[in-house]
């Protein structure tokens, strides 16, 4: 589709939870672009959708704010790119509104101030269906006379309205109604005074540097023209929107009556976790087969169909034992985006971010700073990012310290090999998932204890979140979701982890020996010399040469550790269990076993504590604008991991364990 | 006296926190540092409130949708019977 054809620019705009990507995805389906604004990485999603007259439109999907007076980076862009502040973006030509027809009154302040920008404006009364089921009783036509924008009611999860919405985003578009209440004429001067400097500067959006020049934040005639907006709202409410007067007991407070209970609520999140936890163990054993057969048979047909040499030992032993040594957790790394996305749809996740206010604030952190650490358990990227919802600097600045002990799902592939070899069944492997994650989250939160009140002074967190009623999960999101992080896994796979075998063959392979006992040409190859070299290192953690050297190659990703080992030991016997089977038959020179339950807990404590993700670091240092709080989280981080798993090494011998 | 009026009126309103819970009220006025942010997200001058928890961290809905605010904040708030 060529740019070319695009006749108008609409900016997307509503409240979080207002139902806006949904409509987003519903307005343009697969026609979906995805980039990164100027300057700041928050995402740009834009997409085109045609119009029953054949117009071809782009739409851009702005971050949701509850107004324009931003509070958040988020809040921001969408402020700059409508006061038209934000570079490499044009203004747009119509803003489409988004409007939760459940909550109208407070999402109509939003909408309030982008008419006050001088914006044509469209908005859809969203999620009708449920406000109609709750008894209130919306007249658009009303809320269209007041307000002087055309109101579209529709509900962008089953698609009704859609057709009436493109209607309504005609061709010439509709003249801006402007400002719709006036100040006193002091404020009125001053705003027009205001506007004509801001023509003088030539701004893109004169009327709307005008306005919002006058009321900086903080100030009296800010106070002033927040009030008059809703005074403006409130009339208009008064005619186009009746609510029922005894709400009946909906789904969402009977659930919340269990859900927020102090004691059952906390069992209900236990329980939900545990569940979650135990599912990835129970549920991927299938689609893992499927995976590891079908890598077996192509390693097989290569060996078959290539004769034997280095360049048949490359394919099978670097490129396909690497790489499906890390695809095989695909179906996990699935499931758990799934439940965490599902979670989120469903609405609870704000519950979870309510129940865990208390504990929050007792490390000096709040509500708000859980649910980034809660996104730190599928990746810590996304996670850190998302700690830009949090208004509080330094509280901010603790989150995203501490945020990298969440254990991300690139761990999961190394916790997935060795927890079998400490524990049997799959109740108690998913207890012992389940107890890592708890472990990670703990540390973390000391950490915060110990950490924020270092960072400098700073007032008590605050906590102000809303509870969306529960609802179905979209299942079109969810899967959107999901798909995008399971693709984004593969295409690591097929990159840099591909990359990576190739290196560790290598160096696994050459220099030759003349030898033809694989244990010798372990011990000849270049990887074998740097182990040799890592093992005073190592070695207190009761690790051997091949785990230090695969810990070496996981810090580029953390992945590898597993093809790394999967690599090193391919030069081992054929075992038909894989490669647990080889590591739990492995021995030390001595020739007792290598993988203690011991060492395998050495093991796990080091990669639940070690930040080995170069991509966080370099999020890190963009986000919180400084190096030293990057390079000092990376290094405090390993050091610690290497104390933890030393401590638990040497305590556990001199307690007798093996 | 609409000072004297309005004095009282003043007096007579409860802080969000200080409210009892299950009883709806209006918001007569929303005053201190965080009056913007409370303000957007819906804790504005004439809404109807109504509180649902206590705590340090309470519940309340406005206009329909549930919102969970520190203590703190609830002090910002003041509210009368509605």
């Amino acid at each position: 589709m060529s740019e070319s054809s695009i006749q108008a620019k609409i900016a997307l705009v509503g409240n979080p939870n207002a139902g806006k990507t949904t409509l987003f995805n519903a307005l343009t389906g697969q026609n979906q672009k995805v980039g990164n604004y100027a300057g700041a990485t928050v995402s740009r999603k834009s997409g085109t959708f045609f119009t029953p007259h054949g117009h071809q439109f782009e739409l851009i999907d702005l971050p949701g704010a509850y107004s324009l007076q931003a509070n958040s980076p988020d809040e921001k862009i969408t402020r700059d790119v409508l006061v038209g502040e934000q570079d490499g973006e044009e203004t747009p030509d119509l803003v489409l509104c988004v409007l939760d027809a459940c909550h109208l009154e407070r999402h109509l302040y939003l909408l309030l101030q982008i008419i006050d920008l001088g914006y044509p404006v469209v908005a859809a009364l969203n999620k009708m269906d449920s406000a109609e089921a709750q008894g209130l009783r919306i007249d658009p036509t009303a809320l269209s006379e007041d307000l002087g924008v055309p109101f579209v009611p529709i509900c962008a999860t089953t698609g009704r309205g859609l057709t009436q919405l493109k209607h309504a985003l005609r061709h010439p578009f509709p003249t801006a109604p402007g400002r719709l209440w006036k100040g006193p004429s002091e404020l009125e001067e001053a705003i027009e005074k205001s506007t004509r400097v801001s023509e003088e500067k030539g701004v893109r959006n004169p009327a709307a540097h005008g306005l919002m020049n006058v009321a900086e934040p903080g100030s009296e005639t800010e106070d002033f023209i927040q009030k008059t907006r809703y005074a403006y709202i409130h009339r208009a409410i008064e005619a186009g929107l009746q609510r029922p007067d005894d709400a009946s007991l909906e789904l969402t407070d009977r659930l919340d009556a269990h859900a927020l209970h102090p004691i059952k609520g906390w069992f209900i999140f236990s329980g939900l976790m545990l569940a979650v936890f135990w599912s990835i163990f129970r549920f991927a054993e299938i689609p893992m087969g499927w995976v590891e057969g079908a890598f077996e048979w192509l390693g097989g047909t290569v060996s078959g169909s290539i004769g034997e040499g280095d360049f048949q030992s490359l394919l099978v032993d670097g490129v396909i034992a690497g790489v499906g040594g890390v695809l095989v957790f695909l179906p996990q790394i699935i499931l758990l985006f799934f439940f965490i996305s599902l979670l989120e749809s469903s609405g609870y996740m704000a519950r979870a971010a309510y129940l865990m206010d208390g504990i929050m604030n007792k490390v000096g952190l709040s509500g708000k700073s859980f649910l980034p650490l809660l996104s730190g358990y599928a990746c810590a990227i996304p996670g850190v990012m998302a700690t830009r919802t949090i208004p509080n600097a330094k509280e901010r600045l603790a989150t995203i310290l501490i945020l990298p002990w969440t254990s991300c799902t690139a761990r999961l592939p190394v916790y997935v090999l060795i927890i079998p070899l400490i524990f049997a069944g799959a109740l108690n492997q998913g207890l012992a998932l389940f107890g890592i994650y708890a472990l990670g989250t703990l540390t973390a939160l000391i950490a915060a204890k110990i950490l924020k009140p270092r960072l400098g002074k700073t007032e008590a967190p605050q906590f102000l979140l809303e509870l969306p009623p529960y609802q179905k999960p979209q299942w079109n999101h969810v899967l959107r979701q999901v798909w995008e992080r399971a693709f984004a896994f593969i295409k690591k796979a097929g990159t840099v982890i591909l990359g990576l075998s190739i290196i560790l063959w290598f160096l696994n392979t050459y220099p030759k020996s003349d030898s033809d006992d694989p244990a010798v040409q372990q011990a000849h190859s270049f990887n074998g010399q740097i182990g040799q070299a890592l093992e005073p290192v190592v070695s207190p953690l009761g690790w051997d040469d091949r785990m230090g050297t695969a810990m070496m190659a996981s810090f580029a990703a953390r992945e590898v550790f597993r093809s790394s080992l999967a690599i090193s030991y391919a030069t081992d016997e054929e075992d038909e269990e894989g490669l647990r089977g080889q590591l739990s038959k492995s021995t030390r020179n001595d020739g007792s076993a290598l993988y203690t339950p011991l060492v395998g807990l050495s093991i796990i404590v080091f990669f639940i504590y070690a930040l080995q993700c170069l991509p966080t670091t370099v999020v890190v240092r963009r986000e919180t604008g400084s190096w030293k709080w990057a390079l000092g989280q990376l290094v405090g981080m390993t050091l610690f991991a290497y104390l933890a798993a030393l401590l638990v090494y040497q305590v556990g011998k001199l307690l007798g364990y093996s | 006296m609409p000072t004297f009026a309005s004095d009282l009126e003043r007096d007579s309103a409860l802080t969000l926190s200080q409210a009892a819970i299950g009883c709806e009220f209006q918001i007569r006025e929303v005053e201190g540092p965080a009056c913007r942010q409370l303000r957007d997200i819906g804790f504005c001058e004439q809404m109807r409130v109504k509180k649902l928890t206590n705590g340090r961290t309470m519940l309340c809905t406005v206009c329909g949708t549930r919102l969970a605010l520190s203590k703190d904040l609830a002090d910002q708030i003041r509210v009368v019977p509605a």
